[in-house]
């Protein structure tokens, strides 16, 4: 503040346009659905305010609700323990190869590709052997008869099918992330600790991670808020289904608010589905300022 | 000095801040304000009976937004629609009609969303009954019965289906269609599997479906993503064993509940039918469209749908060897000659509409050329307007025919379970029935489920 030597007053005029319109479009919709999850509404007609019904029904009497904050939540850790095989990848490409450009382009592919496509896609490999599905194709050619599965329609194994394909999308996303955050990372430093007797794995420990530390927190909340927010990929794949068998929180809030007409049911769970991220982004703040820290 | 321009800056970024949000707040205003008006003035215009109709159109320009569910250029009702729009529009200079086209799905969730904001496209398409309640509740149709006054369009319409789409004696719709349930199959396979005749009960079904089974022939095509698909199969079982129709309406009314032997009966049946390996591998994954393209590609034996796909059929590769039959009793119960009954999608016009009275018009002329322009396109099997003409003469298919002739044969039967129960409770029963895929279920525990989610709900 004290180098650009503008009254504070000024700042806060410019400041004000943006802060204008991130609270209209973003705090004010969710103080909207903070409010309308006290309702009963079906979205059309009037309204009856029930207070906490909805939360008490959501937390105690819906059977679709703690299994689909499970599945969101394995979503999330899934994709949040993608990023160190990112990180250790993107750190091999650096080292060892001159232009790994190309290589990172291919790998970036799928990330361009709408969602829409990536499940059309996914959805013929992970066809049942009787429909041709190129999964089970290849088991059978290796005479893997019995590792063979309906993936998608199978109620145990098709939320694991799902996670898979969103890994493999994204896997390119954060490996160019990571990638560009060890790019940036000045030679000097990797050349006067190998002076002082330290390269490979051993420069990676002292240099590389403390230094990737900020890009890999954004990875890790990108993927975090990703996951938790995961709706495209269900909804093409399986729509939530066999029987509320791949429901994941999102599908689970627009199925009430849309299929069933319980708009104010809804709305109490994308209330809930907000306090998670607001919490766990706050969590993973605080342990990687706590990094950062130990490090500077 | 430097200090002084900043201010002014400041000064005029703040005021045109402020007058961008104060638009922001006026422009809501503005939407309620109106949506107050529109919404008295139909009720206003239904109390005084037929003062609207007597307005006379106006020549000013309009357009008419017409949201409907006819996106594939390959069917005749997307030239039913474009033709009928074009000749209209030639005919009144002065009235454009566009077209705000989406497949079902979509159309659903966009009109959802259109809703809840009061801004429902001047004509848009609900489903029947229970479907179309809300809607009607939240007061956002306009009531037609002055508009079917109008060049006798209410007498083209076949005795009683207009009730579907009725509520305290308004009718807030103009239906599409009026369809009937029936078991397609193709003649091929059935002669390939050693198969004589189609099934007249439902352990013959059972037994055939073994029999294609072995033959590596899929017996019976499904799409079960699309969760109505199973629900429109297990209701005609629950048709049967229920003994007759009105099941559902007598859980409404208190008099059953789900947990009556009839409709755990229908959920052994259906589950038989699952354990037979009737559907296809992997049947929740396939969404209906796809589902029917099995049956279409000559790939499976029989599928259980609407005789809307009739005309759909006879333009598809199986054309020619196609066949159908009524849904066969269940453990000797029921009469083949009640089927589901599927009132079509139905044209709604919105009460916020800008031109209520040129959209009304256009909607008269619509639904009046509509069973001629669908008979000349060859899809008239199933439309829910009578129409002169004799099928076989203009060149339908054997099946065509076949599928009028079955409509005579109608006695009675029920409505989708979607059509009739709350969308909260239907949902609860289309996921229910989505399971009996892919687990097997203690049948009494399924009725349970029902009954829960039912009473949870009323």
């Amino acid at each position: 503040m004290k180098v650009l030597k503008v009254p504070a007053r000024t700042i806060a005029v410019f400041i004000l346009p943006c802060l204008l319109l991130y609270v209209c479009l973003v705090f004010v919709p969710i103080l909207v659905s903070l409010y309308t999850g006290l309702l009963k509404w079906d979205g059309l007609t009037s309204s009856q305010f029930i207070g906490f019904g909805n939360f008490k029904d959501m937390f105690l009497n819906d059977p679709v609700f703690w299994p689909s904050v499970r599945r969101t939540l394995l979503y999330a850790v899934a994709s949040m323990l993608e990023i160190p095989l990112c990180l250790g990848m993107a750190i091999l490409l650096n080292r060892y190869l001159r232009r790994a450009n190309t290589l990172v382009s291919v790998y970036f592919t799928p990330v361009i590709l709408s969602v829409v496509i990536i499940g059309q896609l996914w959805k013929t490999i992970y066809n049942p052997t009787s429909m041709g599905g190129m999964l089970n194709g290849v088991l059978v050619s290796l005479g893997l008869d019995s590792w063979t599965h309906n993936w998608l329609t199978e109620p145990n194994i098709a939320m694991y099918s799902l996670y898979l394909v969103s890994l493999w999308q994204y896997f390119g996303y954060h490996l160019l992330i990571q990638y560009t955050g060890v790019q940036n990372i000045p030679d000097e430093l990797y050349e006067a600790a190998k002076i002082d007797g330290a390269d490979g794995f051993k420069a990676d420990r002292y240099i590389t991670l403390p230094l990737i530390v900020p890009i890999f927190k954004i990875s890790i909340i990108l993927a975090f808020i990703g996951s938790l927010q995961a709706f495209d990929l269900v909804m093409v794949m399986t729509g939530g289904g066999p029987a509320h068998a791949t429901d994941v929180i999102s599908t689970h809030m627009y199925n009430s608010s849309f299929m069933s007409f319980k708009y104010g049911y809804g709305s109490a769970i994308a209330t809930f589905l907000v306090v998670v991220c607001l919490v766990f982004t706050g969590i993973i703040n605080t342990v990687f300022n706590r990094l950062e820290r130990k490090y500077n | 000095m430097v200090n002084r321009k900043m201010k002014q800056t400041a000064t005029i970024t703040f005021a045109a801040v402020m007058a961008m949000s104060l638009a922001a707040c006026g422009n809501s205003n503005n939407t309620s304000g109106t949506n107050t008006k529109d919404n008295a003035a139909p009720n206003a215009a239904a109390g005084s009976g037929n003062a609207a109709a007597t307005d006379a159109p106006s020549d000013k320009k309009v357009t008419i937004t017409f949201q409907n569910i006819y996106p594939d250029p390959a069917t005749p009702a997307y030239k039913m629609i474009n033709e009928l729009s074009e000749q209209y529009q030639k005919e009144h200079p002065n009235v454009k009609i566009e077209l705000d086209t989406l497949n079902t799905d979509q159309q659903k969730v966009k009109l959802k969303t259109q809703a809840a904001s009061k801004e429902v496209p001047d004509i848009t398409i609900v489903n029947p009954a229970a479907q179309m309640k809300p809607f009607v509740d939240a007061g956002l149709f306009a009531p037609l019965n002055d508009m079917l006054e109008q060049n006798g369009l209410k007498d083209t319409y076949q005795e009683g289906l207009l009730d579907y789409y009725s509520f305290d004696n308004n009718v807030y719709a103009l239906p599409d269609g009026n369809n009937i349930e029936v078991v397609y199959y193709n003649k091929d396979l059935f002669a390939q599997a050693g198969i004589a005749a189609p099934p007249t009960t439902f352990e013959e079904m059972l037994k055939d479906v073994k029999i294609l089974k072995d033959k590596g022939i899929t017996p019976l095509a499904i799409g079960e993503k699309d969760s109505w698909t199973g629900s429109f199969l297990f209701m005609n079982i629950l048709l049967r064993t229920n003994g007759g129709p009105g099941f559902l309406q007598d859980v409404l009314d208190g008099k059953k509940t789900f947990e009556d032997p009839a409709f755990v009966e229908a959920v052994d049946a259906f589950q038989a039918l699952v354990q037979a390996g009737a559907f296809p591998d992997g049947a929740t994954s396939i969404d209906a469209n796809a589902g029917g393209n099995i049956f279409k590609t000559g790939k499976a034996a029989m599928w259980s749908i609407g005789s809307w796909e009739t005309g759909a059929i006879d333009a598809s590769p199986v054309a020619g060897k196609v066949g159908a039959f009524q849904f066969p009793t269940v453990n000797g119960k029921g009469d083949p000659n009640e089927f589901m009954l599927a009132p079509g999608s139905a044209f709604a016009v919105s009460a916020n509409s800008e031109h209520l009275q040129e959209t009304k018009d256009f909607l008269n002329f619509f639904a009046s050329e509509y069973p001629k322009k669908q008979f000349e396109l060859k899809n008239a099997v199933g439309i829910g307007q009578k129409v002169d003409g004799d099928l076989k003469a203009a060149g339908y298919s054997d099946l065509a025919v076949n599928i009028a002739g079955l409509f005579n044969q109608v006695k009675g039967g029920d409505l989708a379970f979607d059509n009739t129960m709350n969308p909260a409770t239907a949902q609860v029963h289309l996921s229910s029935i989505q399971n009996l895929f892919v687990q097997k279920m203690d049948s009494a525990a399924v009725a349970k489920e029902h009954q829960a989610a039912f009473e949870a709900n009323k």
